[in-house]
């Protein structure tokens, strides 16, 4: 059994590997057309109206070796990326790849923290509305979900932030000058509880893992296991319970992201959406679009993750959807 | 109202009950419809009063003598903002930086969405795969920051946001659409309407498009237009979107945010519940009629 599954698995791996490449070149196609369609010069930006005419500006395209035409300008491009060079950062002169990793843990943490607090709310009442249908109960829970899913995520963080410094007379919260105090572990969890209750995905993710639940458990083999005495959590769990998880995980993992830009604006959180906020104030083109890349990276990682536990869970999906 | 309209008709074919559409909804689901299409009414008649100018007070006078006023105050009844302005004619006028720009955003992902969905089913082959890469490319972007993007790159207009907005729409509804053609195949429908001697045209935008999937295609712009203001609110809360003076919610929430952490909640929590209750309204219309007219009956 164990073995039989292996084979697939690396197979799937390999098929699964190969469309995120092509995806992960279409984002940078993507990525570079937005910019190439951009109004204005990269050039200007950098030298801010310094060279007084045009020609001078040609030049300087000549002196730095920029392509004349596009498809030269994106291989090139591209061609650095891959070597793991993304630029400088046109504000800070600083490399834009090591400054990305820095800054991406921090948002990895907080994504991963949310995700698994949403699931932490999510799934006990997934599996109550499931399991026992409708109930006063879990529908208030669900209405209550469906409440917290529309909050403004960056309102929900001023009420967390007003009632930690002014009613708890915690550390301060905002302004970044956090420092290291007996609650210091506090600052990290609290961006991730705003997060992870009201980014939005709550309903979505409640609504998602109950009508998979419901469907497996009204399945014919769980009837067969029910009437034979067997544990239906342990028939149902794979399919009902471990794939619908991971695929709800998967596709809110770009949301979450997308959620992170405003709560670490909130918190003045040190992570890659604040970066992108900053790059975007300041058309600070190449951090913006090694933002862009590497958050795509991540989708597909996460994508990739499900695909694999898909397959290592259900074997015939390899062969279903083989070439 | 248009949507009666799509209440009344049968949904898609597939077994259905012999009782009327009311009749077999869930109590719950009329709930949501209902407080759905109140948001809609009021969003919609809201609108209207802030394009015609017919506010309650000029949204943009300065009243040094009174700010930040709790709401129920006399002449201002929702209270008003840090500079004394108006709120309840702010956040009236507050509308015009979503409604519009979202009904561009709805518009483009239903029509780009429904071409490439019966792309993808009706034509299917090479199609299909292209809408699937399609679909996965543009799910591998964060959209905030696909917009932060485009933002950067061009300037932060609206309307540009509200392309890519539309844009990353599309590939939900391609797929649904796509999803309903292969389950009319199997029901043998798309063969008995060629049988009979119709055109692909009249299929597709008759029998596929208009008896099968409009309302699909009205549930998706209704959750469209909870994405768009979504957006929309939290561009001008990051400063991307409108500004001030001109009022939009998320800019409101955010001028008033540094009061907000003095104790003085108001000016940031009426904008703020404006957006609750509205991207709740169109979620809660959305899903209610998902339930109501796609959901599985019979069982």
């Amino acid at each position: 059994m164990k073995l039989a599954a292996i084979k697939p698995v690396s197979r799937v791996l390999l098929r699964e590997l190969g469309i995120s490449a092509s995806l992960l070149l279409g984002v940078s196609v993507v990525v570079f057309a937005i910019l190439y369609l951009a109004p204005g010069d990269p050039l200007n930006v950098l030298l801010g109206g310094q060279l007084p005419r045009s020609e001078l500006a040609l030049g300087m395209r000549e002196a730095l070796g920029v392509p004349r035409t596009w498809y030269g300008q994106y291989a090139t491009w591209l061609g650095k990326v891959l070597q793991g060079n993304f630029g400088n950062s046109i504000r800070t002169g600083l490399p834009v790849l090591p400054e990305l990793a820095r800054v991406g843990v921090n948002t990895l943490y907080l994504i991963f923290g949310s995700l698994l607090l949403t699931l932490l709310i999510a799934v006990p009442i997934a599996v109550h509305a499931a399991a026992h249908g409708s109930t006063p109960g879990n529908t208030v829970a669900t209405i209550v979900a469906y409440i917290l899913s529309a909050v403004p995520v960056f309102w929900f963080g001023y009420i967390v932030v007003y009632v930690f410094i002014n009613q708890l007379k915690m550390f301060p919260l905002i302004s970044g000058t956090a420092t290291k105090q007996a609650h210091a572990w506090l600052y990290f969890l609290v961006p991730i509880f705003v997060l992870g209750v009201a980014s939005g995905t709550l309903a979505e993710m409640i609504r998602h893992l109950r009508e998979e639940l419901s469907r497996v458990l009204a399945d014919d083999y769980i009837r067969t296991a029910r009437a034979k005495g067997a544990a239906v959590w342990r028939h149902a769990f794979k399919e009902g319970f471990l794939i619908p998880v991971t695929e709800i995980m998967s596709a809110k993992m770009p949301f979450l992201l997308g959620g992170a830009v405003i709560v670490e604006q909130v918190f003045n959180w040190p992570g890659m959406g604040r970066m992108a906020w900053q790059a975007a104030q300041d058309r600070d083109f190449p951090v913006i679009m090694g933002i862009a890349l590497v958050a795509a990276a991540f989708v597909r990682l996460g994508n990739l993750l499900q695909r694999v536990v898909f397959t290592a869970v259900n074997p015939r999906a390899s062969k279903e959807q083989g070439p | 109202m248009r949507w009666r309209r799509y209440l009344q008709t049968p949904g898609p074919i597939g077994e259905y009950s012999k009782l009327s559409l009311w009749q077999r909804a869930e109590p719950l689901d009329l709930v949501y419809i209902g407080y759905g299409l109140l948001v809609v009414a009021v969003v919609g008649v809201s609108y209207l009063l802030g394009a015609l100018g017919w506010l309650p007070d000029d949204p943009q006078r300065i009243n040094v003598r009174l700010i930040n006023a709790a709401p129920f105050t006399p002449g201002h009844l929702l209270g008003t903002d840090f500079l004394g302005r108006d709120l309840q004619a702010r956040l009236i006028l507050g509308i015009q930086a979503y409604f519009l720009p979202g009904l561009l955003a709805i518009t483009i992902s239903v029509a780009g969405g429904s071409i490439l969905g019966v792309l993808a089913g009706y034509r299917g082959g090479w199609f299909d795969t292209i809408v699937t890469y399609f679909d996965n490319l543009i799910d591998s972007f964060p959209r905030l920051v696909l917009i932060l993007l485009v933002v950067a790159a061009f300037k932060p207009d609206i309307y540009y946001v509200m392309v890519v907005v539309g844009i990353t729409g599309m590939p939900v509804i391609a797929n649904l659409i796509a999803g309903k053609i292969a389950f009319l195949r199997e029901k043998n429908f798309i063969e008995a309407a060629h049988a009979l001697g119709l055109s692909a045209h009249t299929v597709i935008l008759k029998h596929i498009l208009w008896f099968n999937c409009r309302a699909l295609l009205v549930i998706q712009a209704t959750l469209g237009m909870a994405e768009a203001i979504l957006v929309e609110t939290s561009l001008s809360y990051l400063g991307f979107g409108v500004q001030e003076p001109t009022p939009s919610w998320g800019n409101m929430v955010q001028a008033g945010a540094n009061y907000f952490l003095q104790g003085n909640f108001w000016p940031s929590t009426a904008p703020a519940l404006a957006i609750l209750a509205t991207i709740l309204g169109f979620q809660l219309l959305g899903d209610g009629l998902n339930n109501l007219l796609e959901g599985k009956r019979g069982k």
